[in-house]
């Protein structure tokens, strides 16, 4: 296998997107990365696109082959990867086996979602539509419900609290207001959202006990990266950032068929993998970008990806560990709760902060002496999980 | 039909739900249909305030339930105050209105 | 002005209790003074609503225009027993709703519209409205219907609306009722405030109702320009 390198990073604002179909995202947000790197004679030999649900949102299918026709890559190959929330994961993964076997030297992967075509309790029933049919998705089960089921054992067993997680919503908004991609762009404050008596009217519930700041918001938007080989690497302009490893494991389809219902095992054996590829370990990690759709799942992947241990994650945020300036910065960028989450395009969302954070290019969220990155793109109810591992070469 | 059918594995005895085409436990293809018991215990629950397009209601509860036989599923609970681990009984009745169909599923109700 | 052709014109007035101003802490930790507006306040509110009525997106250029036309017919005596609450924040209009009594069992919603996004300002002002048809002008029922789907997601399912039989006042969609029994039923879960509102943010609400610049109110509408580049 050969090293894969992030040559080119790139985004498009992730909001609502009234004034851009599907097409002007993608191609937007391909452009972003295509624009961020002279590649010199090179040609992108094949296009990766995560997308999740073109067909129910825009009502419209083969959406990579429009894409590479948009961009003027033809004939490079193209295809659509789609992997539920983690369908940007995957493309990222596809492409850097693409690159890794040799079959490629370069590959641009894109991520993209224009979910706002539809209104809310819409695109709630699509993104339900990753339940079970007949076991899960006729009773009303959203994914928000899903994390509400997982939220009320997970705070049971390690005394997680509601201030826990409002902490990390505050936190991820704060941090989106300084990062100029980001969806949610204001600040919260405890009393306005948890401690005012009041305050459940601004954050009503969603699914008990997950409220109105516990989600992320549905938005429209578009990431991407042009992944090389080190010998093509090495001749361009840009520092080196290697996708040092990456893993992904699944687990059953329905959360009633999981033996511990807290815990998440793709999250934690993904993580296995992709530390073990890259031959690092969680201490070495020096910014996480983790798949925080629901406050309580920054807390819970911080613990079962291994850098805090079981019920320990709260305290972390309690500590301010994870914000910027901490021992292990989480979400930065503000994550899914404040970037947003347009859910094909997150996981190469995360990819591109990583890459600007290891560059040194991340403005006023960067992480001081960032070296090694993390990232985590949950699918389903973490019954699809990738994580990647991040590596500045020097 | 008004219960789920569970399966049990005929070789290594894991019981699932809802049908997998190998045992998750030992791979082998051949189960006993199982019917889940009366009587269960609930293990998680949540209360859905924002529900899916054409369900115009709030406050539906869904909850994980282990039946007495080991059967784990999903369903609506229809009980005013729910707490972990409280004991429950199986009913039957529609779910949802699906494009204008019916769609039936499990009740749950105080034991 | 012909004084007298004018008194023909004019419609006459309900006496309506005045609408008890209050404070809402919001999600920023921000304070919102929601108080009820007078007809000598409507050219400045008028101000902020002349933006809204070229912006497509939610249906604000219906919305604008329509508010826009209710209050002006209500600060000219051309519309019939009118109130319109609005919502500040430090001195700025952030938002207003309004609604028309048709008699006094029954009262018409008319229109919200929000100018600040994304705290829940216009779910905060409509209960407002709410919760002053019922407990402080004493209706039994109030009138609604949505000119967008925000609107439609919001008032009807939130708060269990029935439908009603004939049409709304506004003449769109099917008129649904919030009835005194499913006020209080969701009043807890809906209806923010706290009175009586500390003398200083009363003072800086009353002083002045400042309104942002033409651009802001279309930025914070539409979301600062950050288009695609191509």
């Amino acid at each position: 296998m050969r090293p894969v390198f992030v040559a080119g990073a790139g985004m498009i604002p992730f909001e609502r997107q009234d004034e851009n179909t599907l097409g002007d995202i993608l191609a937007g947000a391909g452009l972003a990365a295509l624009d961020d790197v002279d590649l010199g004679k090179h040609e992108v030999g094949a296009v990766y696109l995560g997308n999740m649900a073109s067909g129910l949102f825009n009502h419209q299918v083969s959406v990579a082959s429009a894409l590479v026709d948009r961009l003027a890559l033809i004939p490079a190959a193209a295809e659509r990867i789609e992997n539920g929330p983690a369908s940007g994961g995957s493309a990222v993964k596809n492409g850097v086996l693409a690159v890794a076997s040799g079959y490629y030297d370069v590959v641009l992967v894109v991520g993209g979602e224009k979910m706002r075509d539809v209104i809310g309790p819409k695109a709630t029933d699509i993104v339900a539509a990753m339940t079970h049919p007949h076991a899960e998705y006729i009773y009303g089960l959203t994914l928000p419900a899903m994390a509400g089921m997982f939220t009320r054992l997970y705070m049971e067993k390690y005394g997680v609290t509601r201030e826990h997680l409002a902490m990390v919503a505050i936190k991820n908004q704060e941090n989106g207001i300084t990062n100029p991609y980001a969806h949610i762009q204001m600040k919260i404050t405890m009393e306005g959202i948890l401690e005012h008596p009041q305050s459940h009217i601004n954050s009503p519930i969603i699914a008990d006990p997950l409220h109105l700041y516990d989600c992320c918001p549905v938005s429209d938007g578009g990431a991407a990266v042009v992944l090389v080989s080190e010998e093509i690497a090495k001749t361009l302009k840009k520092p080196m950032v290697q996708i040092a490893g990456f893993g992904q494991a699944t687990d059953t389809h329905t959360l009633a068929e999981r033996e511990d219902p807290t815990e998440l095992k793709a999250v934690r054996l993904a993580a296995v993998q992709a530390f073990s590829r890259a031959g690092l370990k969680p201490k070495d990690i020096d910014v996480a970008e983790l798949h925080d759709a629901f406050t309580i799942l920054e807390i819970a992947e911080s613990e079962q990806a291994g850098f805090f241990k079981m019920g320990e994650g709260a305290k972390a945020v309690e500590r301010g560990d994870t914000r910027i300036g901490g021992k292990l910065p989480i979400n930065p960028s503000g994550g899914l709760k404040a970037r947003g989450h347009p859910v094909g395009a997150t996981g190469v969302a995360q990819i591109v902060d990583l890459v600007w954070q290891l560059r040194g290019e991340a403005g006023e969220n960067q992480v001081e002496g960032a070296k090694n990155g993390f990232s985590l793109n949950f699918g389903g109810f973490g019954n699809n999980v990738l994580a990647f591992v991040l590596r500045r070469i020097s | 039909m008004s219960n789920i059918t569970a399966y049990k594995c005929k070789s290594c005895g894991l019981i699932m739900y809802p049908y997998h085409d190998r045992c998750l436990n030992c791979k082998k293809r051949e189960f006993e249909e199982i019917e889940p018991s009366n009587n269960g215990k609930l293990l998680t629950f949540t209360i859905i305030e924002q529900l899916p397009w054409g369900m115009d209601e709030r406050g539906r509860i869904l909850g994980v339930v282990e039946f007495d036989n080991g059967v784990k599923a999903l369903g609506l609970i229809d009980v005013e105050q729910p707490k972990l681990e409280m004991k429950l009984k199986r009913g039957w009745g529609t779910v949802r209105e699906i494009g204008g169909v019916k769609v039936k599923g499990l009740i749950f109700e105080k034991a | 002005m012909d004084l007298e052709v004018e008194a023909y014109l004019r419609p006459p007035e309900m006496d309506m209790p005045p609408y008890p101003p209050k404070v809402i802490t919001l999600a920023t930790g921000g304070k919102m003074v929601v108080r009820q507006a007078t007809r000598e306040d409507v050219p400045t509110i008028l101000q902020a609503v002349k933006p809204t009525i070229e912006i497509e997106r939610d249906f604000y250029d219906i919305v604008g225009v329509r508010v826009y036309a209710e209050l002006l017919g209500w600060y000219r005596h051309r519309m019939r027993d009118m109130f319109c609450l609005i919502g500040q924040i430090d001195g700025y209009l952030v938002g207003q709703v309004n609604t028309r009594a048709y008699s006094e069992k029954l009262d018409i919603s008319l229109h919200t519209l929000a100018i600040e996004r994304g705290l829940r300002i216009g779910a905060h002002l409509f209960a407002a409205k709410m919760e002053y048809s019922f407990e402080y002008l004493g209706r039994e029922e109030v009138l609604i219907t949505a000119e967008s789907p925000i609107g439609f997601r919001r008032w009807m399912i939130e708060y269990e609306l029935e439908l009603r039989e004939g049409q709304h006042e506004l003449g769109g969609a099917a008129p649904y009722a919030l009835t005194r029994e499913l006020y209080y039923k969701h009043k807890d879960r809906l209806v923010a405030g706290e009175r009586p509102v500390p003398d200083k943010l009363m003072e800086v609400a009353e002083r002045e109702i400042k309104v942002v610049s033409e651009q802001d109110i279309v930025e914070k509408i539409l979301g600062a320009k950050r288009r695609i580049k191509r």
